[in-house]
């Protein structure tokens, strides 16, 4: 079932928490809601569970308009944050409750309970109480609750979030498979950008509760319409500027930054003169020696080296400027001493120039 | 000095490894001298003196006559159906008044929420009497019916079980209220969403989901509700019932001729303290397997209702409470009125009753603000250091104490008040009086009895004050004394000063302890209102309890404004 979000507005007193959002969500997509606590996107979700009502827009369920539909009448399996498993109820009650409601055979009841519990991976704990379990079986009861009702939709609100980093990437994983399998529509929350990439068919990316950009994650990190979202999606360096001239209409475009003049990529929302701010990946730029002869050369001093492992990354002055560069794979060499001299360049076809913040919105919500 | 002494024992030897100074550990067994010598042996005294004759030989006697006794078993029944009848009326009160109060958005919600807890300043004993002028035989009502529509007779609201239920009932309903509003706070929405995600609505979500949910809360105020009335001889007397449990203890005791009457006094008593023991013990068992709650309170969006539902929610509210503020009417006319009776109001008003109470005898509110403070100051003295050793220290004997904290809490006043009797009736050494014959004994016991609130309303703050405050306090080089007093008790004064204000109030309206512990010439207002009324006096009675209610009502007013409507947690 694909999902219609249009033009939800959604205001708490005096704070606008969405404002003006439409989105549609496929048949079957993972599709995620990204962005810092606070931009709306938990909001958006309970929206579309029917825990808000929305102060304007729609909400469509394959077409039919759920908006003044309660929740339990939108059969919606929903994830919560704190799991929100019944403390009174054992497992496989709190499992078995929303079957009851639905006046199923105690025998029905049992299989659909242990298939569910089958699928997540958690069986022999049905006796138990939520109190007795871990966070990460939690999290699978959860689930297992959501999902035994055969909903039309999957809600998860930021479901990893209470759980250790290593059971995070391992749970990561199962969701991911289980929606696969499933083929469940899925509308997944989070605020941890990595979660989003990995787990994703698409991605919206929110912030003070407009949209920013919607987009698969490739189609973010690499080609981010904001710097906003260039900022938010991975590690970047936004150097700020303004336009000095276009050629091929807005593809190529020459910069007067902050580090110097550069050269980049664009799009036909520039014009000369405007405020923009050049984007570069750390990873896209090169230091020393191999810098080679590239159009965006820039001196600097070395500040800060930091050894991750298999990378070095060091932060570089460059007029005042802290540029990131991540050099891979190091080998046997020393990183630079601070306070070394170093040419620092980057590919034009790594160089994102972007419209400053404010005059970009309108221009996003169009790119969907 | 003490704790300097204490900082050079090494580590893993004696006091510091628990944590303690020497003062600290001299300050524990005074707290421990403290609850054994005023509360463990006054109720082993009760205990020994109801299973022994009167020279002193073990016996079971005392409680086969008893339970042989038609009239003591009936009276039995009667207490234990009149306290379950009371536990229901005021769960449907109680419960509905939470649910509809922190779940829903109508008109005057917030006005409603702050009325729902004054019934509690009412004492029962002023507030049956304030029932009796408006609903008694020659009350407002009746005579209204009588006069105006032709009634040929009274109708009987009040003398009987019925008019102890009413009484009791509109009395204690907030308790019931603040226990769920304070357990349901608690709880995390979601897990009503959660439900709600699966199909669950209306009622059915409520009676498997939420409900459940606040059984922790609704058990520890449904206990209080039944024992306080299972406990309460003063309302029964009022309306002319003595067939129950507490008001034959009391009767028994106060009459001087038959020793055999005495003798069951006592065993009443007893078995009042041993019943509510059981009680407790049941109740406990439940709670401590089941406690859901969060620590921290969640804000839940209230849901709009439609006109009608609006209407009928204000409507019924509204009802309830114009009910519970009756006596209100009632105390106020006959504290003014001159000359009431066989008129529906009364037909002059005059200040002459509380010029007689306050001025020309103030003896009854100079003594209970005089005895209500010290038994405050007794609370926190000893309730404090209690509530301390219990949320943050892994002291020896700490689950002792907090279990006889939910002891007194539970603990019927006729039993400790009769237990004093028996335990301090010897003349102390070296004095030629008993110390029942003091009147240090009335702040004494009142400070005992209202012990638990200031515990609990300075543990509920300690809980919430994280332990890593006080541990960053220590690790800058606070001292654990300096560190309490620089960052806990400044986090956490409004919450013993919530206690202790509960303390205040409950210790003013004591009516059952104080009543049989009458020192003469230092008797409180309680003691004067129910003296008054009994001897007739019922303008005297009814200007006291106006005055009572007037301090309750600041206190309440304090309180209110110190911590909001949260304050449930104090009585859990």
């Amino acid at each position: 079932m694909n999902i219609d979000i249009e033009g939800i507005v959604k205001r708490f007193g005096k704070l606008e928490a969405v404002s003006d959002v439409t989105l549609h969500i496929g048949e079957g997509e993972l599709f995620t809601l990204l962005g810092p606590s606070g931009c709306g996107k938990t909001t958006i979700l309970r929206v579309v569970g029917g825990f808000h009502r929305p102060d304007r827009g729609r909400v469509l369920f394959g077409g039919r308009d759920v908006t003044a539909l309660p929740p339990y009448e939108r059969n919606i399996g929903m994830v919560f944050q704190n799991y929100a498993l019944w403390p009174h109820m054992r497992i496989f009650d709190n499992i078995a409750y929303g079957l009851r409601l639905r006046r199923f055979s105690a025998a029905e009841i049992r299989e659909k309970v242990d298939r569910a519990l089958h699928l997540v991976n958690l069986r022999g704990l049905e006796r138990r109480y939520p109190g007795e379990l871990s966070g990460g079986q939690q999290q699978r009861v959860a689930l297992a609750r959501a999902l035994v009702l055969n909903p039309h939709a999957l809600l998860l609100d930021e479901p990893l979030s209470n759980l250790d980093a290593k059971i995070r990437i391992q749970v990561r994983a199962e969701i991911r498979k289980l929606q696969k399998e499933l083929g469940i529509t899925t509308l997944y929350v989070t605020h941890d950008q990595e979660e989003a990439l990995t787990l994703s068919d698409r991605i919206a990316v929110l912030n003070h509760g407009r949209l920013q950009q919607v987009g698969t994650p490739h189609e973010l990190y690499e080609k981010p319409q904001t710097p906003f979202v260039a900022d938010f999606i991975g590690i970047n360096n936004l150097i700020p500027g303004k336009v000095t001239a276009l050629r091929d209409g807005g593809r190529g475009v020459r910069v007067e930054s902050v580090v110097g003049p550069l050269e980049g990529t664009g799009d036909e929302r520039l014009a000369p003169g405007a405020r923009c701010v050049v984007c570069v990946r750390p990873e896209s730029a090169r230091i020393g020696e191999e810098a080679g002869a590239a159009v965006n050369r820039l001196s600097a001093v070395v500040s800060f080296p930091s050894y991750i492992g298999n990378t070095v990354r060091y932060d570089v002055d460059v007029n005042g400027f802290l540029f990131k560069i991540d050099v891979q794979n190091p080998g046997g060499s020393r990183e630079l001493p601070p306070g070394s001299p170093v040419v620092v360049c980057f590919p034009t076809a790594a160089t994102l120039v972007l419209p400053a913040e404010g005059e970009t919105a309108a221009a996003v919500e169009g790119a969907e | 000095m003490s704790s300097a002494a204490a900082e050079t024992v090494p580590a893993g030897l004696g006091v510091r490894r628990l944590g303690l100074s020497l003062g600290g550990v001299l300050g524990y067994g005074a707290i421990w001298a403290f609850m054994a010598v005023f509360l463990i042996y006054p109720l082993l005294h009760l205990f020994y003196d109801a299973f022994t004759t009167e020279a002193g030989e073990l016996t079971l006697a005392n409680f086969r006559d008893f339970f042989t006794d038609r009239f003591y078993l009936r009276a039995l029944g009667n207490s234990i159906l009149l306290g379950l009848g009371t536990v229901v009326t005021t769960s449907l009160i109680g419960v509905t008044f939470a649910f509809l109060l922190l779940r829903y958005e109508f008109p005057g919600r917030r006005l409603f929420s702050y009325l729902s807890i004054v019934p509690m300043i009412m004492p029962p004993l002023v507030g049956v009497m304030g029932f009796v002028f408006i609903l008694g035989r020659a009350g407002t009502v009746n005579i209204l019916l009588m006069d105006y529509l032709g009634f040929p007779r009274p109708i009987n609201f009040m003398y009987g079980i019925q008019g102890i239920l009413i009484v009791e009932t509109l009395h204690l309903f907030p308790l019931m209220t603040l226990s769920i509003v304070d357990a349901m706070g608690k709880i995390s929405p979601s897990l009503d969403e959660a439900a709600e995600s699966v199909g669950a609505r209306g009622f059915r979500k409520f009676w498997d989901i939420t409900f459940p949910l606040t059984t922790p809360g609704y058990v520890s105020g449904a206990l209080l509700v039944f024992i306080w009335t299972f406990a309460d001889f003063a309302t029964p007397l009022v309306v002319g019932v003595d067939d129950l449990l507490a008001s034959q203890a009391y009767l028994n005791i106060v009459q001087f001729v038959d020793r055999r009457l005495f003798k069951m006094g006592i065993v009443i008593s007893a078995i009042m303290v041993l019943l509510a023991i059981l009680f407790l013990i049941v109740a406990k068992k439940y709670i401590a397997i089941k406690d859901y709650s969060s620590l921290s309170y969640s804000v839940i969006e209230r849901k709009t209702l439609c006109p009608l539902a609006k209407g009928g929610v204000v409507c019924f509210l509204g009802l309830i409470l114009i009910l519970a503020f009756i006596p209100y009417l009632g105390i106020a006319l006959d504290s003014f009125g001159k000359g009431w009776a066989l008129t529906p109001f009364p037909v002059q008003y005059t200040l002459q009753y509380f010029e007689r109470v306050a001025f020309e005898t103030p003896k009854f509110i100079v003594n209970s603000l005089l005895y209500a403070g010290i038994s405050v100051v007794i609370c926190i003295a000893i309730g404090v250091p209690i509530a301390w050793v219990g949320a943050r220290t892994r002291l020896p004997g700490r689950e002792v104490l907090d279990s006889l904290t939910t002891l007194i809490l539970a603990l019927p006043g006729t039993g400790i008040g009769i237990a004093y009797m028996r335990a301090f009736r010897e003349p102390l050494p070296g004095f030629e009086v008993a110390f029942i014959g003091l009147w240090v004994v009335i702040p004494v016991v009142l400070g005992v009895r209202r012990l638990p609130y200031t515990v609990r309303g300075t543990y509920a703050s300690l809980q919430i004050v994280h332990r890593s405050y006080e541990e960053a306090g220590e690790s800058v080089g606070a001292t654990r004394a300096r560190t309490f007093r620089d960052i806990t008790l400044p986090l956490i004064w409004k919450g013993v000063l919530v206690g202790s204000l509960y303390s205040f109030i409950l210790a003013l309206q004591e009516a059952s302890a104080t009543l049989l512990l009458v020192v003469p010439g230092h008797e409180m207002m309680t003691v004067g209102i129910f003296n008054f009324y009994i001897g007739g006096s019922v303008n005297e009675a009814a200007a006291l309890g106006f005055l009572l209610i007037l301090l309750g009502a600041a206190c309440l007013l304090i309180i209110n404004r110190l911590a909001g409507t949260r304050m449930g947690g104090v009585f859990g």
